[in-house]
Order: structure tokens, then C-alpha cells, then sequence
């Protein structure tokens, strides 16, 4: 009898600590899922899962480039805002970043310096409009999407395709640089070899800012407050705290990271096409963060979270592409559907939770 | 006279707090009837359960000559009984004659709007009212007591018999006060029924023709206005006076920390206070006296509009980091609006407004942050296990001897509490009233803004009265008494004053 007790109990333990572990680290199990999902996909098309597939789920620009967006879309988002001009921003700077290499002769500081400064600028000015005039961001960065692209098709037309690397609409990396092999060869295509498995350059950027951005929301003083603004914007202003440059502060991060992502886009990719690059990028990071765990409504999400998002993400795209009867132009219904379904896990799954727990209340309540 | 209303024998219990116990309302048709009590006394409860929102435990109501025991809201209002509620509930986007027909709109037998019609029978009404407002006018537009007449026209429109009025003065001048009356006194001439609820003892004077009065859910006493007085309706409010330990014990005040100079801003002026070390000075008064946005001012979260703030001899201005780095510290009112940070937990929740202060050192060290946390648990007696749990897990006593702990982090030496007790059960807040004592023991300065003079008794060393934005008296004390300082926060004494020279 006794025996029974202590067996019911930590049945019980089990049953609850997978209850807290799932409701805490849900995005690791979806990733989980979504790969397993891969490999029987790979398998039943004759081939074997191996590291081959899970060095391209580590060095596709789904992860490394739409990834690196997504932790600055993550703090956004936990401010309770939203930055739709991502996409556009990685073209604009990718851009001027490949002109000004072309123009340097191949500057590699240069260029950095380029991406980094191009990026800020758009940042601030989403930051500047949304945060200081107190516009709605989402009006903001429609507005800013639409200009930072067009503003790159235009003046993609109007010069010298010696600096532009292309002749046909498309800022281009010149391969006669002296630093182009180590740019593009060594950095954004290479990989090192750990034992079996191939471990691009590229994503060793990634996860290093993946970690530097761990350690900011969760370590310092300054992440402590980007959450409390988005959680209660009016406790935060009444604890001293400067709510509308917590705000800039967040979009020129994104900035910021959107001019570290269009380095690697022009380092892995080498061009960068202003009328078709980066399309819906913006809500490529915006899955990519939903499928981290990060509410939607701000004051809550994990930056790891985000990183493991952006691999269920690409993983997804990889799926469907590895199917051979489907066509490239269902990929987006494919998408849709997966994250409707991870959405609909997260905010219906507390609600089946607590009413759960009433009814075992209840149960409880006549069994006395 | 006939009674419009009858409530009889009214019982209702939230859980297993009883907040009415048997009582009784009786409305004559075509008078204003006050009803009072102070805060908690059952009023708004009671309206709830004639509007059918809340349903009663027992008994009944008779209106109209029907009886209603399980009223529903629907029932109610085609019955004819409106509630005007303290916040103004019109719709901006819309104009004045739309307001009126809202959901009554006239249509055509192609079920398009009859404008015309509409707009003239608004004027009719405003008219018949002597209300002056425009019915094409767009609501935006209107002045406060504007949109107040324009909500009270469009429950006549709807045919009310009886209107709810619940403070309607709070939001206007003395001069729409008296137009407001005078709109009321012919409608009532008209044969409608009010039912009006303040806390302004002389308004009710003029213009009530009986009362009722309410303490902690019971019935209390009632009949015409004309035979009572202030002070006796007072009485009748707060109870005949309880004994009770007492735990104050005068202190050796310091220097002077904290000097007012003409101070005004909005909804209050001209405040002069001068506050020692050490001293604790309760604010008091109505809501909407100005006491709280005063506090609010002393913190830089609403701007001085004229005079100063002096803090340990150093004239302030500016935001609320500002104040912070100066060593004021304000716990605000409204704790789930203005406290709580809902997604972290209780150790972060403490820490917040101390890493404002100490940016310089942006990094988080968890162990110095843990032991400074079980310090304050120990001395705030604060009931949490895990500095790692969420803020909304404790109990309303204990979140907010978090925010105590979080201002007390800050080492602030100025501590504000605006309704520090609100939303806390009894036990707590004799923690928290003694924790003021205790802070005050060491050499805090602590300003309260309470409407709980019982409290202010027990604590504090003065208690500021103020009425309408204005310091109406200064009690030491020894003066504080709960009659006296109802009297002066409600202006009684004016009233009184006003009507011995009417006789």
C-alpha cells in the first residue's frame, strides 16, 4: 500500500517536471520534432540522415542570415513592438557594404565598418520615429520597408556597373579583389572540420552573437529593462527607467545586427539582387522568433529560444524542399501552416492546462 | 409621496466577506436622494444589484410597482433605471444628436437614418432641459461637464425613470456644478427620480431632499435632509470612535529634508510644507483632491507647474531618475497598473529600480543580488519561498512589501506611499503601517497619501487635509481625529459655517 503511495508520487513528479520542462524550453522540443520529421522525410526518399543534412540546416542562410535578424526582431518584439523593415534594411546595406568594397579595392575593415554604420542608420531612424515621435512601429517600419528598398532599386540603375559588380540590377562582389578568396572562400563558404561533421565559418558568428545576446538579456542591467518595458510600460517609466530610449535602443540593436547579416549575405552569397533579396525576411524572423517561444505581446521570450527557432525554421524549408513531388511554390503554405499550429499549441495549451487543473479542484472537492 | 423604489432586506456576500447585510433603500418619486458612506460602506455594491449586474443573496426590489428578485441588466434598464457613472461614458467619434440615439436610432422603413428627425428631437430635448450644447457638434469637442449633461440627457431620452448619478461634481467647476443643479431640479419638477451619490458634504445640502447612509454594509440611518446636520451625517459615516492599541510614540525629528515652496501643478497649487527627517506627514482628502498628483509632482512623474521641490537643500526639477538619484523613492497607487512587472519574478521585481540607479555597472551579479533579497524578505517579513518565482504568485500584502523593498533598495531617504494599503487585507496592512514606523525609527521621512484616517492616526506625526487641490488644514498629532479631519476634507465645515448664517 505504502509502496503504491511513493510509486503514485513520483509518477506524478515525472508527469510535472515534463509539464515544466516543455512549458519552459518548447523550443527545443519543437526543434526536436520538426527533425525528426526531417529525417524520416530524408530516409523515405532512399538516402540516409547524416551530418551532411545537419551541416545545411547550420550553414543555410535561413539560419546564419534570417537567424541573426531574428535576435534583434526578438528584442523588438519583447519591447511589445515590431520592426517589418528588416528585409528591405539587409538589402539597402548589403548593398552599399558590396559598393564599398568594390570601391576600396577591397577594404575588408572598410566594408565591415559600412555594414555596421548602414545598418545603425536604419535602425535609428525606426528607432528615432517610433520611440521619440511616438508613432505605431508597425506604420513606421511598413513606411522605412518600403523606402529602404526602393531607394536601393534606384540608385542600383544609376551607377557604374565597374562599382556595382554587375551590370544587371545586382550589387556584386568583384572576385579581382585581393581579399575576395578569404572573403568568400575561406569565411563565407569554408567550414571547419570537427571529427564527421562540417562546421561552417559563418555559423560560428551566429552562435557567438547568440551568446553575447544571451548574456545581455539575462546578465545585465540593460536587458533587465528592455523586458520590463515590454511587460509594463507604465511601472517601467514609474522606476525611473527611460522608456522611449530603451525603445531606440532596440531598433538600432536590430539595425545593428541587420549590418552584421548583410555582411555574411554578401560574404556567403557574393551579390545581393535589390528586387528580389530578403523578400519577407521580416516575417521569416518574425517565425523564426514566434517559433523560439517569444510572446508576441512582449516582456517574455529567451534569446536561445530565438536561436533554436531560427534552426526549426530552416529545417522546415528543408523538409519540404527534400520532397521531391512538391513544388518550391507550396513551401510558403507549408510554412504558414507549421507555425499557425506552433501559435495555436502555445496560447491553447494553457488554456487546456488550467482547465485540467479545475477539474481535478473539482474531483478533489466531491471526493471529500 | 410615492416611493419609485423600494429595496428591501438587501444580503450580499463576495466569497465570505459580507459586504451588504439586510438593508433597506427607499427612492419617493421626483426627489434627489443622497446616498453615503465612505469607502467600502456598500454603496456601489448596492447599485450594482439595482442594475442587475450583481445579483443579490436575498431579498427584493420593488420599482415601479413591480417586484424584481433576480434582476438582469436588461430588465433594469427597460424598467427605466440608468446609471451615470463616475467616468464619462460617451463616444467621442460621434456627434452630439448620435450620441443620444445610440442603438435607438430612427430609421425609415428602408432602414435608413431619419437625421432630421433625430437632430430635432435632441434640440427638443435640450431645450425642455435648458442644456445649451450644439446636437451636430462632434463629442470630442464638448467640455467635461458637457459630456456629462449629454450623458445624462440621453438616459432621460431613453425614458429613465430613476438616474444613478455616481459623483457627477468630481471632474467640474463650481460654476458647471451649479448649472448641473439646476437641470437636475427641473427635471425632477418633471417627476424623475435620482438617486446621488458624493462625497461633498455641502453639495449634498443643497441639493438632496432626503439621505441614506451605509457603514460596512449596514443600513445606518436615514430621512430628510433638512433634519441632520454635517457632523451628524459624519458620525453616522465613520462609526462612533473604537478603541484601539495605540503604537505611535513621538520621535526626535531631524533637520528639515524636504521643503514645498508654492508648489503647483495639476489638479493642485500653492502647496508650502516644510517635512523634517525622520517625520512622518499623512496626505488626505477625497479622491480627486489633488493630494495624489501632488505626490506624483514630488516625483517627477507629472511636471511642476509652479513654485519648487527641495530635497536635503537641493531645488529638483526634472524626471522621475532625477528624483531617484536624489534620494526620493515613490511607491505609486494602483498596484497592478503601476507596480507590478508581470513577467518577472520577485527577485526582479525588487532589483529594477535599483539597477536604474547603478548603471554604471551593467552586469548583474546574481549572489549579491540574492543576499541583499533574503535581507529585505527578513526585514519586510515578506512570506515567499523562491526569489525565483513569479511576482503574481504572492499574495496582494506581500507584492506589495516587494515594492516596499524594491524603493527601500534604492536607499532612498525620501520614501512616498500613495495609498500604500490599497487592495491589502487588514493583517497586512498593519504589517505595512508598522514597517512605516519602523522606517521612519530610522531615520526615514515618509509622506502617506491615504483616505484611511484611522490609519493616518496611528502613524503619523502630522496629517495634511486637502480639498479641491488646496491644503484645507494641517493636523498635528494630537488633533487628528477622524470627525474632524472628514469634516475638513469634505468641506463640512463650509457647510455648516453656511448654514448658521442662513438662520
Amino acid at each position: 500500500m505504502a509502496n503504491n503511495k511513493t510509486n503514485n508520487k513520483s509518477g506524478v513528479n515525472i508527469g510535472k517536471m515534463l509539464m515544466q520542462s516543455w512549458s519552459r524550453y518548447s523550443y527545443v522540443f519543437v526543434l526536436l520534432i520538426i527533425l525528426i520529421v526531417y529525417a524520416v522525410t530524408i530516409n523515405a526518399g532512399g538516402n540516409n540522415f547524416n551530418s551532411r543534412h545537419i551541416t545545411g540546416i547550420l550553414s543555410s542562410q535561413n539560419t546564419v542570415i534570417v537567424g541573426t535578424i531574428a535576435i534583434g526582431m526578438a528584442l523588438v518584439i519583447i519591447t511589445g513592438q515590431i520592426d517589418l523593415s528588416v528585409g528591405s534594411a539587409l538589402v539597402l546595406c548589403t548593398g552599399v557594404t558590396i559598393l564599398v568594397y568594390n570601391m576600396t579595392n577591397g577594404n575588408v575593415f572598410l566594408m565591415i565598418l559600412t555594414a555596421l554604420a548602414a545598418g545603425l542608420l536604419c535602425g535609428l531612424i525606426n528607432g528615432l520615429l517610433v520611440g521619440l515621435a511616438k508613432m505605431p512601429p508597425f506604420i513606421v517600419t511598413l513606411g522605412t520597408m518600403l523606402i529602404y528598398r526602393s531607394l536601393t532599386l534606384s540608385f542600383v540603375r544609376e551607377i557604374d556597373p565597374a562599382y556595382t559588380g554587375s551590370s544587371s540590377s545586382q550589387f556584386s562582389m568583384l572576385s579581382d579583389m585581393a581579399s575576395y578568396d578569404f572573403l568568400r572562400m575561406k569565411f563565407g563558404t569554408g567550414s571547419l572540420k570537427i571529427g564527421n561533421i562540417q562546421l561552417p565559418y559563418i555559423t560560428f558568428l551566429f552562435v557567438a552573437l547568440t551568446i553575447f545576446f544571451i548574456f545581455m538579456m539575462s546578465k545585465t542591467k540593460f536587458g533587465k529593462s528592455i523586458y520590463a518595458v515590454g511587460s509594463n510600460e507604465k511601472t517601467s517609466h514609474l522606476t525611473g527607467i527611460s522608456v522611449q530610449w530603451v525603445k531606440v535602443s532596440v531598433f538600432v540593436i536590430t539595425g545593428l545586427l541587420v549590418g552584421v547579416a548583410s555582411f555574411i549575405q554578401a560574404c556567403k552569397i557574393g551579390n545581393v539582387t535589390p528586387a528580389s533579396s530578403g523578400t519577407s525576411y521580416e516575417m521569416y524572423a518574425i517565425a523564426a522568433v514566434v517559433l523560439g517561444g517569444v510572446n508576441m505581446a512582449g516582456g517574455r521570450g529567451k534569446i536561445l529560444g530565438v536561436f533554436f527557432g531560427a534552426l526549426s525554421y530552416t529545417t522546415i524549408n528543408l523538409i519540404i524542399v527534400s520532397i521531391p513531388q512538391l513544388s518550391t511554390d507550396i513551401q510558403d503554405t507549408f510554412q504558414g501552416i507549421v507555425l499557425i499550429a506552433v501559435i495555436f499549441i502555445q496560447t491553447v495549451g494553457p488554456v487546456i492546462r488550467e482547465k485540467f487543473v479545475e477539474l481535478r479542484k473539482r474531483a478533489q472537492n466531491t471526493d471529500k | 409621496m410615492n416611493n419609485i423604489l423600494e429595496m428591501r432586506n438587501i444580503t450580499k456576500a463576495f466569497g465570505g466577506v459580507q459586504a451588504l447585510t439586510n438593508v433597506h433603500l427607499e427612492v419617493a418619486e421626483g426627489e434627489i436622494h443622497a446616498l453615503m458612506g465612505e469607502n467600502g460602506a456598500g454603496k456601489s455594491t448596492l447599485m450594482n444589484i439595482l442594475t442587475g449586474v450583481v445579483p443579490m443573496d436575498a431579498g427584493k426590489i420593488v420599482f415601479d410597482k413591480k417586484t424584481y428578485v433576480h434582476p438582469t441588466i436588461r430588465q433594469m434598464e427597460a424598467a427605466g433605471i440608468a446609471f451615470v457613472h463616475q467616468e464619462i461614458n460617451v463616444i467621442n467619434d460621434l456627434m452630439v444628436y448620435e450620441n443620444i440615439f445610440l442603438n435607438r436610432e430612427i430609421q425609415n422603413k428602408w432602414h435608413v437614418l431619419e437625421k432630421k428627425r433625430m437632430i430635432r428631437e435632441t434640440e427638443e430635448l435640450f431645450e425642455r432641459l435648458g442644456v445649451k450644447i450644439d446636437p451636430m457638434q462632434m463629442v470630442s469637442e464638448l467640455k467635461t461637464s458637457e459630456k456629462q449633461l449629454l450623458e445624462i440627457c440621453r438616459s432621460l431620452h431613453a425614458n429613465a425613470k430613476l438616474l444613478i448619478l455616481d459623483e457627477p461634481t468630481t471632474a467640474l467647476s463650481n460654476e458647471e456644478i451649479s448649472h448641473l443643479f439646476g437641470i437636475l431640479k427641473k427635471m425632477k419638477q418633471e417627476g424623475t427620480s435620482f438617486i446621488f451619490i458624493s462625497h461633498k458634504m455641502p453639495e449634498i445640502f443643497e441639493i438632496a431632499d432626503r439621505y441614506t447612509v451605509f457603514r460596512n454594509g449596514w443600513f445606518v440611518s436615514s430621512g430628510p435632509i433638512s433634519e441632520t446636520t454635517p457632523q451628524k451625517m459624519t458620525t453616522d459615516m465613520i462609526g462612533v470612535e473604537y478603541a484601539e492599541k495605540d503604537v505611535y510614540h513621538p520621535r526626535k525629528l531631524g533637520d528639515i529634508v524636504l521643503r514645498l515652496n508654492r508648489l503647483s501643478g495639476h489638479g493642485f497649487s500653492d502647496v508650502d510644507l516644510e517635512v523634517r527627517k525622520g517625520e512622518i506627514v499623512a496626505f488626505t482628502g477625497l479622491a480627486g483632491c489633488g493630494a495624489s498628483e501632488l505626490m506624483q509632482t514630488m516625483f517627477g512623474v507629472l511636471p511642476i507647474e509652479n513654485g519648487f521641490v527641495e530635497v536635503a537643500g537641493k531645488k529638483i526639477n526634472g524626471r522621475i531618475y532625477q528624483f531617484m538619484r536624489n534620494r526620493v523613492a515613490m511607491l505609486p497607487s494602483n498596484r497592478k497598473e503601476n507596480s507590478v512587472i508581470p513577467d518577472m519574478t520577485i527577485l526582479e521585481n525588487m532589483q529594477i529600480a535599483e539597477h536604474r540607479l547603478s548603471r554604471k555597472k551593467p552586469v548583474i551579479f546574481r549572489r549579491e543580488e540574492e543576499k541583499k533579497y533574503e535581507e529585505l524578505k527578513e526585514m519586510l517579513h515578506i512570506k515567499a519561498e523562491d526569489p525565483d518565482a513569479p511576482i503574481n504568485s504572492l499574495s496582494g500584502g506581500n507584492q506589495q512589501k516587494v515594492f516596499l523593498a524594491k524603493w527601500l533598495n534604492t536607499d532612498a531617504d525620501v520614501l512616498l506611499f500613495d495609498n500604500p494599503t490599497q487592495g491589502v487585507d487588514v493583517g497586512a496592512k498593519a504589517e505595512i503601517y508598522q514597517l512605516i514606523l519602523e522606517f521612519a525609527e530610522e531615520g526615514k521621512t515618509v509622506l502617506i497619501n491615504t483616505l484611511e484616517i484611522p490609519e493616518i492616526k496611528k502613524v503619523s506625526d502630522r496629517c495634511v487635509v486637502f480639498y479641491e487641490g488646496r491644503v484645507a488644514k494641517v493636523f498635528e498629532h494630537e488633533e487628528i481625529d477622524e470627525k474632524t479631519v472628514m469634516m475638513y476634507s469634505t468641506n463640512a465645515v463650509k457647510a455648516a459655517g453656511g448654514n448658521k448664517n442662513g438662520k
